[in-house]
């Protein structure tokens, strides 16, 4: 047993120095060769850095968001002679153990190997596939557990044992020495695969309960599963099955193997009464189900020393194992009727919505433009334009007005840096639109609104809605927008909250165009006909574009946004100064 | 209301919609992954569209036609007219409805599906060029990726298979006629298999193979079993010579050239040649190398037992990663592949990967034979049971065959099986179960089986391991 210091590795050419980001391993942990314990980043890159032993971690040196130079001592680890010795043959291929909750290994254990044959004088442990993959999870070299099956079959129970013993000794001779570990425990169950998962609620209860009360008692069924050797050993060894506790179920129903049969008869040997047992509380099965790995039965509990304390705790590592599998069932029939996939665009519309808006302080402001002149304009214009075949809608319109508005704000045509403490004025007017499609919200972007004429941005509008639609747009065609529009009133509605298409500073929203009440002066001629009693306005039908202009408050404040919608109103409500854009 | 620039990006990014690739697209989808699964021509890849499934399918409707043409001996007085464009109508029924199903599981399951060509940009980037005028192409960038292109027919020199006469085997099981002389080029399973159906179906078929036997692999024993069989139903076996080429014949059809090593030369007439003489990776095309990806000598990804490449995020499964080039195997390295990036413990930890021949009788191996479970430090204990032994054989009326336990002397742990017989395929399941639970002789053996059924043999077969058989006579 030695302690190895680490020293931050050189992570790559010219790095002098990195920031440690965070701790991939906590002192206890049992780390391997080769498994990353942290990461750091450098200017050039996020690295984990592995570490070059096998051993416990003694000692954290370095704390989250320190910078350390190359060479500094960042870990020391508690390396056990084997372990350095297997260190060289060292499987690069072992998984990183979850060593946190396991503590795995015993001194002698070699690394992690995932290899299907281990060292036996035939080259191979007999496990079953579960078995396997329990052992690769907790990092046990499966040719190193000693099997207590027939033949030396290997079961989840040996498993964990071992992945136990490693913690419990420091000395690797411990478990060697020792008599064959023999828990009396009718606990620290072995099993949590689906088969057990497949009890019901009650079912799985009842088993717990009765277990839990029972210690070493016999039990007393009617009906146990067992495979043809363990009934044929149970016969030999002048045992009834049925007695055999076991918290082990298949299909709901208990379950023995040749083990359980094996530790039952040498409890019942070494004369273990049966009062030994502590009856652990009822309700044991619910607080203990917060543990979700169970704790592995403790080797040192030989049956005829053990004691009524650790047989009770046993006993509440076995309603420990339980009652997560119980939880989970439960959590399944409560389950609702349908759910959808949070993922692909959906998710990335969600994550992208989540940034603008926990990001940006967001302010809307509402006006309605007047537009008689624009629809007469764009209802004049649209002959024409189909004549070159292009369907002319307003929107072409608004991004003019837009464009009008943003030479005099250009502020609202930004970018906040917050790291570079800047906020960057863009000098290309780049519009995304946004478009719904099948897949969810897509926003393709025209570029350089300000080369462009009214047609020639009507065409490009339709292309790019028409691809958004069929998903071929390329990804250079979503990017690099610097400020957006969004064409809700297309669906219906007036007013909404858009939400800013981060990290452009504004959004439009365009409600629908309709006539709507709209308070006028009279004309001279009415004023007469009606007299001078009347205030000389009047509430007439005109069609109206409500507008829906948000901002993000950290860069332009209200009163500019106000401004600048007023300069796009003005644009829209007179047309012709469009010609100046 | 607004969400700009999505960056067509994804966490796994999964090239082929094979048995590897649909599997792995789905396990990782239910791991909780963003998962994108290209796929340049059909879902289900060559199993489902050129492979396992119509093959299988043609080769029940032929045997069934065949039986029914021949059961005199039951009583059975038939002369089956077969249509085979229905046959072949009814196989692609099957096989759209599979591929079908695949495609909506994927959906269901959150898949994003994209039908393309993927090749590697850099490691982190594919661009998918889309099939059809006009499509265009589009870059994807990935966290992970699986490389699941799966494997192609082999072309051998004077063979093109753009020649109408010449078939490989997708056009063995979409052909529109049985042509009178089948010359069949591979004495391979997938030649096997072809050279039953059409001998079935009416055909004249001469199977050509350069080794001394036919299937290789497998032990003499078995494969005498098949030849047998075959040679039975017709089919002519030329071994020891390799195909050179073909000339046309006078009679409007062709005849198939083949040499000896000793240079012996000789010609089989043929209408139609198949030639089988295995599948190579495809990977060329798909950039492997702008990865950072190398391939061994025959074009294979070389992989770990975590099917991740020398690139470790980019994983590769399937026909592509190597031999055994199953459909069964590949899914399993699917589930490994998703679950390795998902971070959980997954390996290819199996013991055995069974293996299964379709021919008449069919052939099904699990593990270890005799051979190499000495090889590998076992005392062996081997115990067989033949078919002509099996009641439920019997009344089937195909009693060509055996069963053969391989098990572990000392502790009796069961540790291979061949069987060769009618439903060898499904038999075999049982055994290779028994090896991964590290089951016994003892415990197959005492488990009680269905009578009666063929799998009696296989627990007939534990008992003659263990010297203390029923129904045949221990050794
Ligand atoms: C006649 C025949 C019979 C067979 N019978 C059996 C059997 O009975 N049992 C058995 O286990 N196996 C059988 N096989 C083998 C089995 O079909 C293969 O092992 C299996 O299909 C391999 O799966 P895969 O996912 O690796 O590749 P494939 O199934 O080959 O799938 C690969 C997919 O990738 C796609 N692709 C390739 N390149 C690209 C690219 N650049 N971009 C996008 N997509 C791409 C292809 O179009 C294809 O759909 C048989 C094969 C044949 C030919």
């Amino acid at each position: 047993m030695t302690i190895e210091e680490f020293r931050l590795p050189d992570v790559g050419e010219g790095v002098a120095e990195g920031e440690l980001v965070s701790w991939l391993v906590a002192p206890g942990d049992r780390v391997e060769e080769d498994q990353p314990v942290a990461e750091v980043e450098t200017d050039k890159a996020l690295v984990e850095v592995p570490s070059s032993y096998d051993g416990i971690v003694e000692e954290l040196f370095v704390e989250e968001g320190d910078v350390v130079p190359v060479g500094d001592v960042l870990i020391s680890f508690r390396v056990d002679e084997a372990g350095e010795e297997s260190a060289d043959t060292g499987s690069a291929d072992g998984e990183p153990t979850d060593a946190g909750s396991v503590g795995a290994g015993s001194a002698d254990a070699e690394p992690t190997s995932v290899e299907a044959e281990p060292d036996t004088s035939s080259g191979r442990t007999f496990a079953p596939p579960s078995v396997r993959r329990l052992a690769r999870e907790l990092g046990v070299d499966l040719g190193a557990v000693e099997g207590s099956g027939s033949g030396g079959r290997v079961s989840e129970r040996d498993v964990r044992e071992h992945a136990d013993s490693g913690d419990s000794g420091d000395s690797g001779a411990d478990e060697a020495d020792a008599p064959a570990p023999k828990p009396v425990d009718v606990g620290s169950g072995d099993r949590k695969s689906a088969v057990s998962k497949r009890g019901s609620v009650e079912e799985t209860d009842a088993t717990t309960m009765a277990e839990s009360g029972a210690g070493p008692d016999p039990a007393d069924r009617e009906r146990t599963l067992a495979t043809p050797a363990t009934r044929k050993l149970a016969r030999e060894l002048g045992v009834d099955v049925d007695e055999v506790p076991t918290d082990e179920t298949r299909e709901g129903e208990a379950f023995v193997d040749e083990e359980r049969v094996r530790a039952y008869v040498e409890t019942v040997e070494a004369g273990t009464s049966p009062e030994l047992d502590a009856s652990p509380e009822p309700d044991a099965t619910v607080t203990g189900g917060v543990e979700s790995e169970p704790a592995p039965a403790d080797p040192s509990v030989d049956a005829p020393t053990s004691t009524a304390a650790t047989v009770s705790t046993d006993a509440d590592d076995a309603a420990a194992d339980v009652a997560p599998d119980t939880v989970a069932a439960g959590d399944e029939a409560d389950a609702p009727g349908e759910t959808i996939p949070y993922r692909g665009v959906r998710r990335t519309i969600g994550q992208r919505m989540e940034e603008s808006k926990f990001t940006a302080p967001h302010v809307t402001h509402h006006d309605t433009a007047e537009v008689d002149a624009l629809v007469a304009a764009r209802d004049r214009l649209k002959p024409k334009a189909a004549e070159e075949g292009v369907s002319l809608t307003y929107l072409p319109f608004v991004m003019k007005a837009v464009l009008a508005g943003l030479r005099e704000y250009p502020i609202l045509n930004s970018e906040l840096r917050e790291e570079n403490e800047e906020i960057v004025l863009k000098d290309e007017y780049h519009f995304g639109v946004a478009v719904a499609t099948d897949a969810g919200l897509m926003v393709p972007v025209v570029e350089d609104v300000d080369e462009k004429g009214l047609f020639e941005l009507a065409a490009e509008v339709t292309d790019l809605a028409a691809r958004a639609r069929d998903r071929s747009l390329t990804p250079a065609e979503l990017r690099g927008g610097t400020f957006t529009l969004t064409n809700f009133g297309a669906i219906g509605g007036e007013y909404a909250t858009p939400i800013i298409n981060y990290p452009e500073t504004a959004i439009l929203g365009l409600g629908a165009i309709e006539r709507r009440p709209v308070v006028r002066e009279r004309s001279a001629i009415d004023d007469e006909f009606f007299g001078d009693d009347e205030e000389g306005y009047e509430v007439v039908p005109a069609p109206t574009l409500p507008l829906s202009l948000s901002i993000d408050h950290r860069v332009v404040d209200g009163a500019v946004a106000a401004r600048f919608a007023n300069t796009v109103m003005d644009h829209l409500e007179d047309p012709l100064l469009l010609l100046n854009e | 209301m607004v969400v700009g620039d999505i960056s067509t990006g994804t966490e796994v990014l999964v090239i082929g919609a094979g048995p590897g690739g649909y599997v792995a697209a789905i396990r990782a989808a239910q791991k909780g992954l963003d998962t994108t699964l290209v796929e340049k021509d059909a879902y289900g890849g060559a199993c489902l569209n050129r492979g396992c499934i119509p093959s299988k399918a043609l080769i029940t409707a032929s045997g069934l036609a065949h039986e029914a043409g021949t059961a005199e001996e039951m009583g059975i007085h038939a002369d089956p007219a077969v249509d085979l464009t229905r046959m072949i109508e009814w196989k692609q029924g099957v096989v759209d409805r599979l591929t079908g199903g695949v495609e909506k599981l994927c959906k269901a399951n959150g898949v994003n599906l994209v039908e393309g060509t993927a090749s590697f940009v850099d490691d982190h980037t594919v661009r998918v060029a889309h099939g059809g005028d006009g499509r265009g192409s589009e870059s994807i960038e990935f966290e992970h990726a699986i490389v699941a292109t799966g494997s192609r027919p082999v072309e051998i020199p004077g063979f093109s298979f753009a020649e109408d006469h010449v078939w490989s085997s997708e056009a063995a099981l979409a052909a529109e006629s049985v042509p009178d002389r089948l010359v069949v080029v591979g004495g391979g399973y997938i030649g096997m298999e072809l050279a039953t159906v059409y001998a079935k179906l009416g055909a004249e078929v001469t199977v050509v193979e350069m080794l001394e036997d036919v299937l290789d692999p497998y032990e003499d024993d078995v494969k005498r079993v098949v030849r047998k069989r075959a040679e039975d139903l017709g089919i002519e076996f030329h071994f020891g010579e390799g195909a050179s080429g073909w000339s046309e014949a006078g009679d409007g059809g062709h005849l198939v050239h083949t040499e000896t090593e000793d240079g012996e030369k000789s010609s089989y007439p043929a209408d139609r040649v198949l030639v089988a003489v295995g599948r190579e990776p495809v990977t060329g095309g798909v950039d492997l190398e702008k990865a950072g990806i190398e391939t061994d000598d025959r074009g294979f990804i070389e992989t770990d037992d975590r099917t991740r490449s020398a690139v470790e995020h980019v994983h590769a499964v399937g026909d592509v990663a190597g031999e055994p080039m199953l459909a069964h195997a590949a899914s399993k390295e699917g589930i490994v592949a998703a679950e390795t990036i998902a971070g959980e413990p997954a390996a290819l930890d199996q013991q055995a990967i069974p293996a299964a021949v379709f021919t008449d009788p069919e052939i099904g191996t699990v593990g270890m034979t005799g051979a190499d479970a000495e090889e590998a430090g076992f005392d062996v204990a081997v115990g067989e049971m033949p078919f002509r032994a099996s009641g439920r054989a019997l009344t089937t009326g195909h009693t060509d065959g055996f069963v053969r336990i391989v098990a572990d002397a000392d502790e009796g742990f069961v540790l291979g099986a061949q069987i060769v017989g009618p439903e060898a395929s499904e038999l075999i399941a049982e055994v290779g179960l028994a090896i991964e639970l590290g089951a016994t002789l003892e415990d197959v053996a005492a488990t009680v089986h269905t009578h009666p059924t063929l799998s009696e043999a296989v627990m007939e077969a534990a008992e003659n391991a263990q010297g203390q058989a029923i129904h045949t006579l221990n050794r």
